[in-house]
């Protein structure tokens, strides 16, 4: 049975993470958070959707063309609801980007239909026996590719020099601009790759998951939390947490019932915010004044 | 040739004017509104659009008879509720004074239903349910009662499914996996009630919430309990989550459902999964149709763009509404007046009618108010896509 739930909760907990990397990417950029990213998994799926099952084109198409989607609501997600209020130097887009998340929710209401439909994989038909407990391919193909997706957002980042771009910019914004990089160009790249990490996790969640207008708000919130648990200024700290929290969400469920599953996953949240604020995997920031 | 014409139009003009003046005479009776109150947006939409389309098809039929009470016309107000039962009360209550509804068809959830039980009694205007489930709807104490229903109630439903699940299955351990919601909560009632009196109280009971992606660890729970067979109350999209994670852990035991996944796509869902869930409706349209059959799938065809019973989504919705706007509108007839509390105490005494679902003998007299009963339950299952009837006897 232990091996069952960890399976099971190892794919929901890759994708958690997936997401929450993408709080981490804009919080360490701009020190805003993109609150439609639940909505940005549930475009990722429902893009992918209409583009392979609904006009019936290949696969690898559908999935490219999902991605510059992604990027493209990423940037309008930054345009609209982050930039004029960060030169504002006003808090109000934490709503804005709820409110923008609400709208693309009933967008995909309106022209997706209000009924979840099924997203066809072929490795998730027939469960696979695994020391005794039963996977779907799929389920074991989402962690895989998560993990691997964060490894190489981490390479980028050390690597490349929009990776390292990206990082000045989080350190600091002057400084980044006084070595001629375009600090609100980088920001809003970051939103544009937050919003393509969340979509990856919606594409790999479709088959498992089904595909409907309001599949992504928990899973966004979810995500969040475990940012907050593994330190939302870690990237490790967040991919760990988040398998970390998959996989006791599941096991808690096994053992205790799916009623207390929720409680004590949002009390760990408290419970983290009072001892420890920067997170179980952070470093504390001195405060720079 | 031009003076045919000329003669032609001498004998169409007057005819036209007579034909104007007709109609003109008949439109000048006062409608008889009707209203539906029920969910029309949100994750239900689908449910109030099947009603709406029942009650439509019954109303052009009786508007094309020549309406009621000597040639006034039928009409339909609708009223989205968004599940919420405040905006079902204010909806009652708009329908009523400002439409003067004369009888108000309610939609899938019980909440609202039942929130809007005093308004139906204080402005004395008959409810007649068309899908909303909840025993305490028509059972509800009140003299005289003014909430009619036809449709499932979740106490016969349970009854009906644990009796198939311990005589007809012969299983002794039923395991049950319900939505965490008030509908979830009165089949938990239900069930826990009727299982126990046939001697197989429940070895389990799980429950999950709406958008929970994996089923797993309940169903290991209830596995693990020793369960022979599931029990399941969901809708379509958790409903499907429950049965691919039984097939994932590999679990084979009968499993019958009550008919929420029928609302939605469970059979898309689920794929060849589908088949190995049981459930409960009240009419199927597939299979051969009676003559009402026929002439509602006819009619739904002409109107709505549906191909074949396949399309007709939700489709319980449909037949009860289609049936209880008949039956309303027999009681109008019979009351001989469009006023609410003379229809209400001629529906408890309405005489035969041959409806889509069956041949109602009386369809609620003082003390029943659901037209439906066991008996008229069906247990169905998907063969490719289809929903079938299964031999329960």
């Amino acid at each position: 049975m232990i091996v069952q739930l960890v399976l099971s909760g190892l794919a929901l907990g890759s994708m958690y993470a997936l997401v929450a990397l993408g709080y981490n990417i804009t919080y360490a950029t701009s020190q805003t958070v993109n609150f439609s990213q639940g909505q940005s998994v549930m475009v990722g799926a429902v893009v992918a959707y209409a583009l392979y099952v609904g006009a019936g084109w290949p696969l690898v198409p559908s999935v490219l063309a999902t991605l510059i989607a992604l990027a493209v609501f990423g940037v309008l997600v930054e345009r609209v609801a982050v930039r004029p209020f960060l030169r504002a130097s006003s808090i109000a887009w934490l709503l804005a980007t709820i409110a923008l998340g609400i709208i693309a929710e009933n967008v995909a209401m309106l022209v997706f239909g209000k009924d979840a439909r099924a997203f066809p994989s072929s490795l998730a038909v027939k469960p696979w026996m695994v020391l005794g407990a039963g996977v779907y391919p799929h389920e074991l193909l989402v962690p895989l590719v998560g993990i691997a997706l964060m490894v190489l957002v981490e390479l980028a980042f050390r690597r490349t020099l929009a990776g390292r771009a990206l990082r000045a910019v989080a350190f600091s914004h002057d400084a980044a601009r006084l070595m001629g990089i375009d600090v609100t160009r980088t920001i809003s790249a970051a939103y544009a790759l937050s919003s393509v990490l969340a979509g990856v996790a919606g594409i790999l969640l479709a088959p498992l998951l089904n595909v409907s207008a309001t599949m992504g708000t928990t899973i966004g919130l979810k995500a969040f939390a475990v940012a907050i648990i593994g330190g939302i200024e870690s990237a490790r700290g967040i991919v760990v947490a988040g398998i970390l929290y998959g996989i006791a969400e599941s096991i808690v469920a096994g053992y205790l019932g799916t009623g207390v599953r929720e409680i004590i996953g949002f009390a760990l949240v408290v419970l983290v915010l009072l001892a420890r604020p920067w997170g179980l995997f952070g470093v504390p920031t001195p405060r720079r004044v | 040739m031009r003076h045919l014409k000329l003669l032609g139009l001498l004998i169409l003009l007057p005819s036209v004017l007579v034909l104007q003046a007709a109609t003109g005479w008949t439109q000048a009776k006062p409608p008889i509104t009707v209203a539906l109150v029920a969910a029309m947006s949100g994750g239900s939409a689908l449910s109030g659009e099947a009603i709406k389309r029942g009650l439509t098809v019954a109303i052009d039929e009786i508007n094309a008879r020549g309406g009621l009470l000597g040639g006034r016309k039928v009409e339909l107000v609708i009223r989205d509720e968004e599940g919420n039962p405040s905006k079902g009360v204010t909806a009652a209550r708009d329908v009523i004074e400002r439409e003067k509804a004369v009888a108000v068809f309610g939609g899938l959830h019980s909440p609202v239903g039942l929130a809007m039980l005093p308004v139906f009694h204080e402005l004395k205007v008959p409810y007649v349910g068309t899908w909303a489930a909840a025993t305490a709807i028509t059972r509800n104490g009140r003299s005289p009662n003014f909430m009619f229903r036809v449709s499932a109630n979740d106490d016969i439903v349970d009854h009906f499914l644990a009796k198939h699940v311990v005589e007809k299955l012969g299983k002794r351990k039923p395991g049950v996996i319900l939505e965490n919601t008030p509908w979830g909560a009165s089949n938990q009632e239900g069930l826990t009630k009727w299982f126990g009196k046939l001697g197989a109280p429940p070895v389990g009971i799980e429950k999950f919430n709406w958008n929970d992606p994996d089923m797993s660890p309940q169903l290991l729970r209830l596995r693990n309990g020793g369960a022979d067979a599931l029990v399941m109350v969901a809708n379509a999209p958790e409903g499907a989550q429950v049965v691919k994670s039984r097939a994932k852990i590999d679990w084979n035991v009968p499993m019958v459902s009550h008919w929420g996944i029928s609302g939605g796509r469970f059979a898309e869902l689920t794929g060849a999964l589908s088949e190995s869930v049981v459930f409960v409706q009240t009419y199927s349209f597939f299979g051969k149709q009676s003559e009402v059959g026929e002439r509602v799938i006819a009619a739904l065809k002409a109107k709505s763009g549906i191909k074949g019973p396949e399309d007709i989504l939700a489709p319980v919705g449909t037949a009860n509404a289609y049936d209880a706007m008949h039956l309303v509108a027999l009681a109008v007839e019979k009351a001989g007046a469009a006023d609410g509390a003379k229809i209400r105490d001629a529906l408890e005494n309405l005489g035969e009618y041959r409806g889509l679902i069956k041949t109602y003998r009386r369809p609620f007299t003082p003390e029943e108010h659901d037209a439906l009963t066991e008996k008229d339950y069906i247990l169905v299952t998907w063969r490719q896509g289809k929903i079938v009837p299964v031999s329960t006897k």
